[in-house]
């Protein structure tokens, strides 16, 4: 049989908190992260536009200098800094900060449209500023890389390194693709995980125009939901091979147990029954989830209306009868769409709930919408559970669906 | 020191994440740890703050901050005059 692979080490940056713990902490107290906020495309632009948005609070690069004990944050698109904070978070967890981790660590992180903010102040230089130049690293801070270039010349890591983008399950597939690593033999040590930061005025109006967004807040798998909210962050976990982590005295924190991985082929924004469906049966099957024990959901919940009416359908179709015994969470109506992290944020929080045995509560709920019945809403405050069994949940933009098994026990 | 150096050093500390204590005017720009990357960065700052333009081969690494420091004076003064 194949060896386990052991979750040893969690780090986050979210609206809810710069670490994982404060991330945490406030989903399970049911504080939401998002507020409205003001989006200025400056002198050359229209103006200054409002939205609700889950942002960032505090310095996340002082945080992260002061750690690293040298200035860094200036050198760095916000999507990689947050990336570098949550992997350094995590590896102090796993205890491997320090000696580089050489040639048997790898990093995959994954994020889904790059350092949208350089990118934008470059063009609004060219275009708005009629300036000649643009700032002369836009290319090695814009990079959808850049983020685990930054995580492995800081850690040491000179294994397998690469970026995931798959739009909304970037991070899904990065968390899958680094225990593949593992499993195939190529690593003992993965830093795996997804950052974003596309809550820019440029990335506000786009979202805008494709009327997705909520006007008040994500109300997941509510009566009147109205659509997603932004946010912006990272997350990081470190996953590694059991026999590697037992050797060094490592803490187990979780079990990555098996993924699942589909496309629906059929259309670039709405989502489909049979894509979400196949990829839970698969991560599903894959951790031994079918058997009808409890199962803590993290679903993809963005609050669209057509996303949360296909992911509860989906859940009553995989679960049958056994569906309304699996609480159902959904933490981006806490820390908002966080995009190409969102999976790992959320893997980051579920795990946290298995080992406190408490299912932070879905904000914003205004009431049951029958298309999203049959299936067990967390709702008010955090709950007491049982499960010890984490399936995380990742329905992309373009049909791509990945899906994350975890145990604890 | 003048105002002015005093100015530019801080935009070489800044872009270069470089303690300003270790840019001595008399250290090479290769021994004070300015690689070609923070190099283009502090030539678009500076670029950028006084209007001017810098070409991409007017530094060596082997000059002394003290004669960078000189050269872009004399190109600020320059587009004064």
């Amino acid at each position: 049989m194949a060896e386990r692979i052991v979750v040893t080490g969690l780090g986050a940056v979210s609206a809810l908190g710069l670490t994982a713990d404060e991330t945490w902490a406030s989903a399970r107290d049911g504080q939401t992260g998002i507020a409205l906020h003001d989006f200025d495309t400056g002198p050359n632009g229209s103006g200054v536009k409002t939205y609700p948005a889950a942002m960032v609070k505090g310095d996340a690069g002082a945080a992260l200098e002061a750690v690293l004990g040298r200035r860094i944050a200036g050198s760095l698109d916000p999507f990689a800094l947050y990336a570098l904070k949550a992997a350094h978070e995590a590896l102090g967890q796993a205890g491997l900060l320090g000696a580089p981790l050489g040639p048997r660590a790898a990093t995959v992180m994954g994020n889904g449209i790059g350092g949208l903010q350089t990118l934008e102040k470059g063009y609004e230089r060219l275009f708005g500023q009629k300036a000649q130049k643009v700032h002369p690293l836009t290319i090695p801070r814009v990079m959808v890389s850049a983020p685990v270039s930054a995580v492995a010349m800081e850690f040491g890591i000179k294994g397998p390194v690469f970026a995931t983008s798959s739009a909304c399950a970037s991070a899904a597939h990065a968390i899958a693709q680094g225990a593949a690593l593992i499993a195939g033999g190529l690593a003992d040590i993965a830093v795996v995980g997804g950052s974003e930061a596309m809550a820019s005025p440029g990335g506000m109006r786009s979202w805008e125009g494709l009327q997705a967004m909520s006007e008040s807040t994500c109300r997941p798998f509510s009566e009147g939901r109205d659509g997603m909210v932004i946010g912006e962050g990272g997350a990081a976990l470190v996953l590694e091979r059991e026999g590697h982590a037992e050797l060094r005295g490592a803490t187990p924190l979780a079990w990555y147990v098996g993924a699942g991985m589909t496309s629906d082929a059929f259309h670039l924004t709405q989502p489909s029954l049979d894509g979400a469906v196949s990829a839970m049966r698969q991560a599903c099957e894959a951790g031994g989830f079918l058997a009808g024990e409890e199962l803590l959901i993290s679903a993809h919940g963005t609050g669209t209306p057509l996303n949360d009416k296909n992911e509860a359908a989906a859940m009553r179709e995989l679960f049958g009868w056994a569906a309304p015994r699996h609480p159902v969470i959904a933490t981006k109506s806490a820390h908002g769409h966080i995009i190409g992290a969102s999976a790992a944020v959320q893997t980051v929080i579920g795990l946290q709930a298995l080992n406190a045995g408490l299912a932070p509560p879905i904000l914003g709920y205004l009431g049951a919408d029958e298309d999203c019945a049959g299936i067990d809403l967390v709702l008010g405050e955090a709950r007491p559970i049982r499960a010890k069994s984490l399936l995380v949940n990742a329905f992309a933009f373009g049909g791509l669906n990945c899906c994350l098994a975890f145990r604890t026990a | 020191m003048s105002g002015r150096d005093e100015e530019l050093i801080t935009i070489i500390a800044e872009e270069a994440l470089m303690d300003r204590a270790k840019l001595d005017p008399a250290a090479k720009l290769e021994d004070i740890g300015l690689d070609s990357v923070d190099l283009v960065s502090v030539i678009f700052a500076i670029e950028e703050k006084y209007g001017i333009e810098i070409a991409e081969d007017a530094f060596e690494r082997s000059d002394t901050l003290g004669a960078v420091l000189g050269k872009i004076n004399a190109l600020i003064d320059a587009k004064a005059a």
